[in-house]
């Protein structure tokens, strides 16, 4: 029973540490699930029989394999900032905790007989289940009972701090191409520069059939800087005589 | 082998949580099922009559049943606990009045309309264009009060420990669900939140140990054991330190009381008023029936501790809100500092000791939602006018709510012909009694300091010449009005006429053990 | 001055009742129409109460038991507290002094513009704190007494914060934080007191007669001399707790500044007379060399400072330093005339300051400075204005004839009684008086006109009449102390016999000795 007891404690504290020193959030949750696993074997030994059950299918099994999926479907980055904002606060912060530990341990340590278990408060009711219920239905009813307004409470609470209703009606595609139409912007794709011109650079506007520019077709940075080359108006005629000659004499022509 | 048996519970002596817990439920259904539009006036009846009635069911109780342990020895029905119970009824009853006003700020009340909407973003302007409101505000603030009620009669370790978490777990959220300026209110949130579950954390700890010493956690259990010590056990000092440290950080000691300057200012000021007065009345009672019940008999351990935080908390209390330039940061501050003042009667540790907490906790209790009522009357376009800057020249533009405000002020300052000071002087006396002379002496250092503070703030408010970004003072609706006036009502009448209430917080201030 | 007043009418109760209606009755006045209301609602509430002070006097029997028309109600029987008003001979006598000042500084200032907030306001602050006042000197129970003390700050804080000078916002919050925090040692003095009485009678009592029999441990009782002593050396003011006084009086209306120095000031050596020396006689015995060394002190320096200042409210407040010095030397040597002398110098030091005070106002009012240096042969314009204020001055320098002289005289010989030291100490203030009071006469009155004196003009003859009875009162006083000094003999005798240093002192070179005396 010591001998058990050693190595669960030596392993729990183990993995408690481990949770606390990991990098990655994942193996931090793989950590705690090995401390609770201990803890669980710990009170089996004990003859807490249900509370290591418990521990281990609604903590191990429920409580952390959430806790994972909240950790895939979110992603915890680990290039969280981890400064701190007050200067030497962590050396503080751990002197003091290892001041506390080590305060805590002599305190416990000076005084504890070590645990008779729960032999006898099991035969009393005949089992452990029946103990526990007993005390949860007894004794501790209004407790166990007030426990509810706490689940009350923490589903309101994830409900009021997440749940987001629909303030805006729904876009779907169809909305949108009709608010797209409604709105009298050129609904289509744009041409893109140098269609239809003489170079195909980035700097020459379309034209339109008629010859006029397109100046839309130019990235807007460059209009904005004011580089767009000109079309002068002797190439235009070249390009239209080619046009219109070469659809004359060659069907292939070229653009 | 015993067959388990059923406990017989005198449901009438319960009836007050029972009221209001289940008041809080129904509230938590009539969100799912009510039409958005009869949701808040729905809430609002509900959350008040349930109140009212508890506060009317509590009188009933205390008159009518006889005094021991009910619901099988979960909970104490006695003088101290049925006063608190009273207490905090009618604080929160008061708060909820000033919390349901909606006229002084044109866009609601002091809540955010839709709290998961991102600050600032469209969602949040479409909010308030609608006009919408969070009204699960209502059942949060009924299972914070039962959970309070249960704290202050518990009688055992795990069922303190629970209501301690039931009346935290909705503060944590409401704190957090301010209309205006709801990043820092978020922040202060979480803050809260983090503080708040290691310091129930500590508190569980130290169950655990006084569990390990006593074999029991029922508190006559341990008050039993520790009477049979003959040495000292390192073991019971740790669970009596740790449970302390848990205690402590709910009344705001420092230097557990980090979190209530950020957190004061960050929350709904409606809900900074409820968490000053009603949660710290809670905190306080609870603390008393811990220290005085299990605990009594080692009070030559703790009552040395109780003095060093005593006096820290009175002192840096009153001196860091000398520096203050914000309304709600100053009177966080000055919380912390009664705070400090309440501990001197707790650790006068007899029952003039308790009598003079009770008296003092009814006393500030109503000055202080008055206060905070107040603050939220005072406000400029962009939402309530904290910077004391702005609170220059208020006396001439509203000469009433400046002298409610001084009243108040005056009472928290301690000048004679208010509850403020019979309640100082019920302090002092009672440490005085118990040969706590020093204290008292670092209690009268840190009355002057803070009187200097409030009467800065009446000097500013009457004196100084109105600036350009001077606040207004947005008129209040009948509730908020009847909420102050409630509040700064009772400053005056247990200024000048004590003696009823004397003479009850004498009677009832003997815990059943 | 012996006949009995009926007891059916609550004689005392109504003496504080009345200024109080009048407040109230002033603040319904409040049109601006209703001024002229205000005013004579004021005065006549301030005449009343004068009024009711003589009848008090007269139905008062100086010889008969310390206490007469004792009227007492319980009010939190949990604390022992009864609300109970009784009068004493010195209590008498200073009830009289505040109703005859509140009355003459309501006619003085008639026509006194109001610079900010309104002349309502401001006389009904004047009343409410004629009211307090009223009530502490009444006041038989020690509680009564603490929340009427603390609560009399009030009104002189809005009297000074809302009517006074150009930096009245700092003179008035200086003045609130040391009367707070002597309030705050005189609460834990209080809760000490109360302590003591419930382990002594097995019930707390506040009741002054009965906490007088209680005896203390040594220790105990002079921590709880060191609470009430701060209190009261705030208040009347001592050196080194003075400093508030000046910036008080400097930036205060000439009413304000009267009522202050000449009856709220007295407050603190009443209180050291009634409280100090009945209830903690052996405490006041071992520390008297510690506060006649603190009076001498403030003796000689507020003297010294009086005639540097260049500012006439300035001056009179050091004067009144100086003064205060005086008084609380006569109440500590613990001889029988020189406590006589005490009493009887606070009521000619408030009547001779409240002129000095209300004919300085009419001064600066016209002239619009209260420096020294802008004045200069005014007697040319006004005689009769600088008749009276040389008067007021002549009293205060101790000229014989004048009440002023006969107070001094008598503290001085009391001081001659106990030690030589102390009487040639205190004797050397008589010099410095005569200096400071001449130079200033010579200086504001006579010598050739400065520019602007031109524009003062004489004192009216309602302003005259109203300062008129202060000189009256002065000269009958000078003549006749008897008066005065017959109804607090008794009174000063009874104070005296608790005292363990007792009235037969044999005259010594130092005398002080302190505890050790038998």
């Amino acid at each position: 029973m010591t001998f058990l007891f050693w190595i669960l404690a030596t392993l729990s504290v183990i993995g408690g540490l481990g949770m606390l020193l990991s990098r990655k959030a994942v193996h931090s949750a793989l950590w705690l699930a090995l401390t609770m696993m201990c803890l669980a074997v710990l009170y089996v030994a004990q003859s807490a029989v249900f509370l290591g059950t418990v521990q281990v299918i609604v903590y191990t099994g429920a409580v952390m394999m959430l806790f994972l999926f909240v950790l895939m479907l979110i992603g915890v980055s680990a290039a969280d900032s981890l400064r701190e904002s007050i200067r030497g606060q962590r050396p503080v912060a751990v002197l003091v905790a290892v001041a506390l530990g080590a305060t805590l341990i002599a305190a416990v340590g000076n005084a504890l007989d070590f645990s008779v278990g729960l032999q006898a408060a099991n035969a009393e009711y005949g089992g452990n289940v029946q103990g526990l219920a007993a005390l949860m239905f007894g004794r501790y009813l209004i407790a166990f009972e007030a426990t509810a307004a706490l689940l009350i409470t923490a589903a309101l609470g994830a409900t009021i701090l997440a749940h987001r209703e629909r303030l805006f009606p729904r876009q779907d595609q169809r909305t949108r191409s009709v608010e797209r139409f409604r709105s009298g912007v050129h609904p289509g794709q744009r041409p893109s520069p140098g269609v239809y011109a003489r170079h195909n650079a980035v700097d020459v506007p379309a034209l339109l059939p008629d010859g006029s520019a397109v100046p839309d077709s130019i990235p807007g940075p460059l209009r904005a800087r004011g580089t767009v080359r000109e079309i002068d108006a002797t190439a235009t005629e070249e390009v239209l005589d080619r046009l219109v000659g070469g659809a004359a004499s060659d069907t292939g022509g070229e653009r | 082998m015993t067959p388990i048996s059923v406990v017989d519970i005198d449901y009438v002596a319960l009836a007050p949580v029972i009221i209001v817990l289940v008041a809080a439920v129904i509230g938590v259904l009539l969100e799912a099922f009510l039409p958005e539009a009869a949701r808040r006036s729905g809430q609002l009846l509900l959350t008040g009559s349930a109140v009212a009635l508890a506060f009317l069911t509590v009188l009933i109780v205390a008159a009518s049943r006889p005094f021991g342990p009910i619901a099988g020895g979960s909970l104490m029905l006695d003088g101290p606990g049925l006063f608190l119970q009273g207490l905090i009824l009618l604080t929160s009853g008061t708060a909820i009045l000033i919390m349901a006003d909606r006229r002084v700020d044109p866009g609601g009340d002091a809540f955010a309309g839709r709290v998961s909407t991102l600050p600032g973003g469209e969602e949040e302007r479409e909010v308030s264009r609608r006009g919408l409101m969070q009204t699960e505000v209502w059942p949060l603030m009924l299972f914070c009060i039962g959970g309070l009620l249960l704290f202050v009669t518990s009688n055992d370790l795990l069922t303190l420990f629970i209501a301690l978490e039931i009346l935290s777990l909705p503060l944590y959220l409401l704190v957090g669900m301010a209309r205006r300026r709801r990043l820092l209110s978020q922040e202060a949130a979480l803050k809260y939140f983090l503080m708040g579950a290691l310091a129930s954390a500590i508190l569980l700890f130290g169950s655990a140990l006084a569990y390990a010493y006593a074999g029991t956690i029922e508190f006559a259990g341990i008050a039993e054991r520790i009477s049979e010590r003959t040495t000292a056990n390192t073991l019971v000092i740790a669970a009596v330190a740790l449970i302390l440290v848990g205690l402590l950080f709910k009344i705001g000691a420092v230097p557990f009381g980090q979190w209530v300057p950020d957190v004061y200012q960050g929350a709904p000021t409606p809900v900074t008023g409820f968490m000053a007065a009603a949660v710290k009345v809670a905190a306080v009672g609870a603390l008393l029936r811990v220290l005085y019940v299990p605990f009594g008999g080692m009070r030559w351990e703790w009552e040395p501790v109780l003095w060093i935080v005593a006096s820290l908390t009175m002192l840096i209390g009153s001196l860091v809100a000398l520096a203050q330039s914000d309304i709600k940061r100053m009177l966080a501050y000055s919380s912390i500092a009664n705070a400090g003042f309440i501990l001197i009667g707790v650790a006068a540790a007899d029952q003039v000791g308790l009598s003079s907490v009770l008296f003092y906790l009814l006393a500030y209790s109503v000055a202080t939602l008055a206060a905070f009522g107040i603050v939220t009357m005072v406000r400029v376009p962009t939402g309530e006018a904290t910077s004391l800057e702005q609170w220059a020249g208020i006396g001439r533009r509203s000469p009433l709510l400046a002298t409610a405000f001084s009243l108040i002020l005056l009472s928290f300052a301690g000048i004679p012909l208010t509850a403020g000071f019979i309640a100082k002087f019920g302090v002092f006396t009672a440490a005085i009694t118990a040969g706590a002379l020093p204290l008292v002496i670092v209690g009268i250092v840190a009355s002057a300091i803070a009187a200097a503070l409030y009467v800065r703030i009446i000097v500013r408010m009457y004196f100084t010449d109105p600036v350009s970004a001077s606040a207004g003072v947005a008129s209040p609706s009948p509730l908020t009005v009847a909420g102050v006036g409630l509040g700064v009502a009772l400053t005056v009448i247990l200024g000048v006429f004590p003696q009823p209430v004397l003479n009850l917080v004498e009677q009832t201030s003997i815990f059943v053990r | 001055m012996a006949a009995s007043l009926p007891t059916a009418i609550p004689w005392t109760v109504l003496i504080v009742l009345v200024p109080l209606i009048g407040a109230v009755a002033v603040t319904f006045l409040r049109a601006p129409a209703q001024q002229r209301a205000a005013r004579w609602t004021a005065f006549g509430a301030s005449l009343l109460a004068l009024l009711l002070a003589v009848i008090l006097a007269i139905g008062f029997t100086p010889a008969g038991p310390g206490v007469q028309y004792l009227v007492s109600s319980p009010w939190l029987p949990a604390l022992g507290v009864s609300l109970s008003f009784g009068v004493t001979g010195i209590s008498l006598v200073m009830v009289l002094l505040t109703t005859v000042l509140a009355a003459t500084v309501i006619a003085a200032e008639w026509r006194m513009p109001v610079p900010r907030g309104t002349t309502q306001g401001y006389l009904a602050l004047l009343l409410s704190l004629e009211a307090l006042v009223l009530g502490v000197f009444l006041a038989r129970d020690l509680f009564v007494f603490y929340v009427l003390f603390e609560a009399m700050l009030l009104p002189v804080y809005f009297l000074i914060g809302r009517f006074g000078g150009s930096r009245r916002g700092f003179a008035a919050v200086k003045f609130l934080v040391y009367s707070l925090v002597g309030g705050l040692a005189m609460l834990a003095a209080l809760i000490g007191l109360f302590v003591e009485s419930k382990a002594a009678f097995g019930r707390p009592t506040f009741d002054m007669t009965a906490l007088a029999d209680m005896t203390m441990s040594t220790p105990t009782e002079r921590l709880i001399w060191w609470g009430f002593f701060l209190a009261f050396a705030i208040k009347a003011p001592l050196v080194p707790l003075h400093t508030w006084l000046p910036d008080a009086a400097a930036e205060s209306t000439p009413g304000t500044a009267t009522m202050l120095i000449g009856v709220l000031d007295k407050v603190g050596v009443f209180g050291m007379l009634v409280i100090l020396l009945p209830l903690l006689p052996n405490a006041s015995v071992f520390y008297a060399p510690m506060v006649v060394v603190l009076a001498l002190i403030g003796i000689l320096y507020g003297a010294v400072l009086a005639i540097g200042q260049g500012d006439m409210k300035r001056l009179f407040a050091y004067t009144s330093v100086s003064h205060f010095g005086f008084i609380v030397l006569g109440v500590f040597v613990f001889t029988g005339i020189a406590m006589n002398g005490a009493i009887f110098y606070m009521v000619a030091h408030g009547l001779s300051t409240a002129g000095l005070f209300l004919v300085a106002g009419y001064l600066m009012s016209q002239r619009g400075s209260a420096s020294i240096s802008a004045y200069g042969g005014v007697s040319q314009r006004a005689p009769l204005l600088a008749g009276l204020f040389l008067v007021m001055a002549l009293s205060t320098l101790a000229l014989p004839g004048l009440a002023g002289f006969i107070g001094e005289f008598l503290v001085l010989l009391g001081a001659f009684q106990r030690s030589v030291v102390v009487g040639v100490i205190a004797t050397t203030g008589i010099v410095l008086a005569a200096i400071y009071m001449l130079w200033l006469v010579q200086r504001v009155m006579v010598g050739p006109l400065q520019p602007g004196v031109d524009r003062v003009r004489e004192v009216t003859v309602w302003q005259a009449a109203a300062v008129g009875p202060l000189v009256a009162l002065l000269l009958l006083l000078g003549f006749f102390p008897q008066t005065v000094l017959s109804l607090v003999e008794p009174a000063a005798q009874t104070t005296l016999a608790g005292v363990p240093a007792g009235t037969a002192a044999t005259p010594s070179l130092f005398g002080l000795t302190g505890g050790e005396q038998p």
